[in-house]
């Protein structure tokens, strides 16, 4: 879903996104970074206050403690803890070098000759005191020396929250500062990629979205871009230009192709209106020979009518078929019909068994358009007919149901060549001299939404055409 | 440097007006044991510079931690005269002269109190047993001997008594050794501690008088006996008894929350000197 969000977000947005989360990346880098260093620094200050508080006492109580003088200790601590500076100094008590407490400045939670090793808890050398986040006080222990000799030991516990408050504030300036940086590079990033894409953005709208023919990119936005990529642009007109080209040469062959399909019935056609000729000549004798002869005369009226009915019917699919792309007709029986008055003779002439069913449903039916259907169903009758040879079998059938509308074209020739079936089945670019009528019955198929298929079953070759149901609109 | 001139200065105007006492030359020297405000140094430099006026003559002011110190440099003759507890005194009588005994309260008599820690419920020593105790200064009347002679008494000594004593060498800290927590009770000077509760009621509130002795001699000055018929020492018994008369006098007087110093009697130290009796190894 959001691989598919993100696939649609337009090129410029997803690289000014792409560029703000590397800035934010950064940022968080940075951040970590700087709090680090932050840390440490903070650390060096915090051991420095403890080394100023702790030094200090150890040189006032070295000989207090040498004497085992508990009210001197005492007071030091005392004094200690309750002028000026000595305010960050929360406890601190004094050992001698039994491990008992001399004196400690709150004698009721440490009073004299209390166990020191069960005051010290997680105290530390000063050299390593570090200050956690959660906790607003360090406990620092440190040996008392007199002349090199351990004489006791000092505990003392330091009130630290000012500087963790120090600490909290300036990491949340630092992170606030880096959050308005990030965002101001992120939107810096995203002005400066959406202005390098800008071109890129306007060949992407002029090419269009699937279905719809690219435009070309006006002369004046050409002017308004980069020069570095006004040759790509103009190269996109030139290739615009080229297609268009090339659409209208296609067109002008799909219809050439038309004729030449009329063409290749033509002689044919002629026969079929020749042969009657003969008939209809004679039955116009016997008319005149036996004129008092209402019996002759009448059945010899019936033939010429007969004959000329079927004149009309040939005459009349002919211009259909030439009529037919001009209009928006629907499909609908006759257009069978008339398909196999044309090719009938065809399919005659060479001595082809045809093979004709036919049962559209009239409501499927009318939903497709007459003239690319006739076009494909002529052009794929042409070519069975042709691949089948004198004495072939050609088939044709038609089925309409609820899922669309199927023709199915049957010959008993050799096959189709590789390059047929290119044609038919591909959209490889066709080589000169194969004809068009192939790669014709492809693309109408294609804009019709259908599917081509082609099978041998035994010494027969079938193409299926399946059109899929449309809106009687489209 | 302040304090330098104006000694010199001092000097130079005396040298003018007392030609005698300019050739005496060397300042009068006063020794003070850490009866009571020891930390104060106002009340040190106006004692010093009302001695110094009033006897016409520079005076200096030395303390020492110990009593003992201060004594043993009234016997050497380092100091002409020192304010000195009753026990001493006593301890060397022989050698010793009074030259004055403060009057505090209309009497020239202070008791020793046994404090503990203001939620304590002792109702007597003996109810401080086993506990830590903080005494002043082992020669001190109030804050030793006292409490000491009361377990002499009893057959006991402080050692065995309590479970652990320390000297703090001042009375204030007594009461900030007892207020503090750091032991339990005390043995502090009455006059110290009444003095206290008017300019620090802060730290006295935090401990309780459990019990007060009889009335004793108040702490006394002393000069070697040998020196006492000295010109500067009778000058300074004179000066001393005569501070309230004069308005620089009545000031320092007032600092020390004292009404005036008097003649002053030896029976005034018979109760010590009883007390005394109890402890035969400190007579």
């Amino acid at each position: 879903m959001i691989r598919k969000a993100w696939r649609e977000c337009p090129v410029t947005l997803r690289v000014a996104i792409a560029t703000g989360a590397l800035m934010v990346l950064l940022g968080l880098i940075a951040s970590q970074q700087v709090l680090s260093t932050l840390s440490s620094l903070q650390n060096e200050r915090l051991r420095e206050v403890a080394q100023s508080h702790v030094g200090g006492l150890k040189v006032a109580l070295g000989s207090f403690v040498l004497h085992r003088d508990v009210w001197e200790v005492y007071d030091a601590l005392d004094r200690a803890g309750s002028e000026g500076a000595g305010a960050r100094i929360l406890f601190s008590a004094v050992a001698d070098d039994r491990g008992r407490v001399l004196a400690s400045s709150d004698p009721a939670r440490a009073p004299i000759d209390f166990e020191f090793e069960a005051l010290l808890n997680d105290a530390v050398p000063v050299q390593e005191v570090t200050a956690s986040e959660g906790r607003n006080s360090v406990r620092i222990v440190e040996p008392l020396l007199v002349q090199g000799r351990e004489v006791g030991s000092l505990l003392t516990e330091l009130d630290v929250s000012d500087l963790l408050a120090q600490r909290r504030s300036t990491s949340l300036a630092l992170l606030a500062a880096n959050s308005v940086a990030t965002l101001l590079l992120a939107l810096a990033g995203y002005w400066i990629v959406a202005r390098l894409l800008r071109p890129v953005e306007l060949l992407t709208s002029q090419m269009g979205a699937s279905g719809v023919a690219p435009q070309q990119i006006p002369a004046e936005d050409i002017a308004k871009t980069d020069p570095a990529f006004a040759p790509l642009l103009h190269n996109f007109n030139s290739m615009i230009d080229a297609i268009d080209a090339q659409r209208e040469a296609e067109r002008r062959l799909a219809d050439r192709e038309r004729f030449v399909s009329l063409g290749r019935l033509s002689s044919s056609l002629a026969h079929e209106i020749n042969n009657p000729l003969g008939g209809l000549l004679n039955a116009t004798d016997t008319i005149r020979t036996y004129s008092d002869r209402p019996d002759v005369v009448r059945s010899s009226v019936d033939i010429l009518d007969r004959g000329l009915k079927h004149l009309r019917d040939v005459s009349r699919a002919i211009l259909e078929e030439n009529r037919r792309d001009r209009s928006n007709a629907r499909l609908s029986f006759e257009d069978f019909d008339d398909l196999k008055v044309l090719f009938e003779p065809e399919a005659n002439r060479h001595g082809q068994q045809l093979d004709w069913n036919v049962d559209p449903e009239r409501s499927t039916a009318s939903a497709f358009p007459s003239a690319p259907i006739r076009q494909i169903a002529l052009n794929l009758l042409l070519n069975a007919s042709s691949a089948a040879g004198k004495g072939g079998h050609v088939g044709f059938a038609a089925h309409a149901n609820a899922n669309g509308l199927d023709l199915k074209v049957t010959d008993n020739g050799p096959g189709f060549s590789e390059h047929a079936r290119q044609r038919l089945l591909s959209e490889t670019p066709v080589e000169p001299g194969g004809g068009v009528g192939l790669r014709l019955v492809r693309e109408l198929v294609s804009e019709l939404g259908g599917e081509i298929a082609l099978e041998r079953s035994g010494d027969l070759t079938n193409i299926l055409v399946h059109l899929p149901k449309r809106a009687p609109d489209q | 440097m302040r304090r330098r001139d104006f000694i010199n200065s001092a000097a130079a105007t005396m040298a003018v007006s007392l030609p005698f006492v300019a050739r005496a030359a060397a300042p009068f020297r006063l020794g003070l044991t850490p009866v009571f405000l020891d930390n104060d140094a106002l009340i040190i430099d106006r004692l010093r510079s009302s001695v110094s006026a009033a006897m016409g003559e520079p005076a200096v002011l030395i303390q020492r931690r110990t009593y003992q110190e201060i004594t043993a440099m009234l016997l050497d003759g380092s100091v002409e005269a020192a304010w000195i507890c009753g026990f001493p005194y006593l301890q060397h009588q022989d050698r010793l002269t009074l030259i004055g005994v403060p009057q505090w309260r209309g009497r020239p008599l202070y008791q020793s109190y046994l404090i503990t820690g203001a939620g304590d419920t002792a109702k007597s020593l003996a109810d401080l047993k086993g506990g830590t105790h903080a005494f002043s200064d082992p020669d001190s009347n109030s804050g030793y001997l006292v409490t000491a002679s009361d377990l002499a008494r009893a057959g006991s000594t402080p050692v065995e008594f309590f479970a652990r004593t320390i000297y703090t060498y001042g009375h204030r800290n007594v009461v900030r050794s007892v207020a503090g927590g750091l032991t339990r009770s005390g043995s502090v000077d009455g006059y110290v501690w009444e003095t206290l509760a008017q300019v620090e009621p802060s730290l006295t509130q935090r401990t309780r008088v459990v019990a007060r002795s009889e009335w004793m001699g108040f702490p006394p000055f002393a000069a070697r006996k040998d020196r006492a018929a000295s010109e500067s020492v009778r000058r300074f018994a004179t000066v001393l008894k005569s501070l309230d008369a004069s308005e620089v006098g009545r000031e320092v007087l007032a600092l020390l929350y004292l009404d005036k110093i008097l003649e002053g009697e030896e029976s005034l130290f018979d109760s010590i000197k009883l007390r005394m009796a109890d402890l035969p190894e400190r007579r």
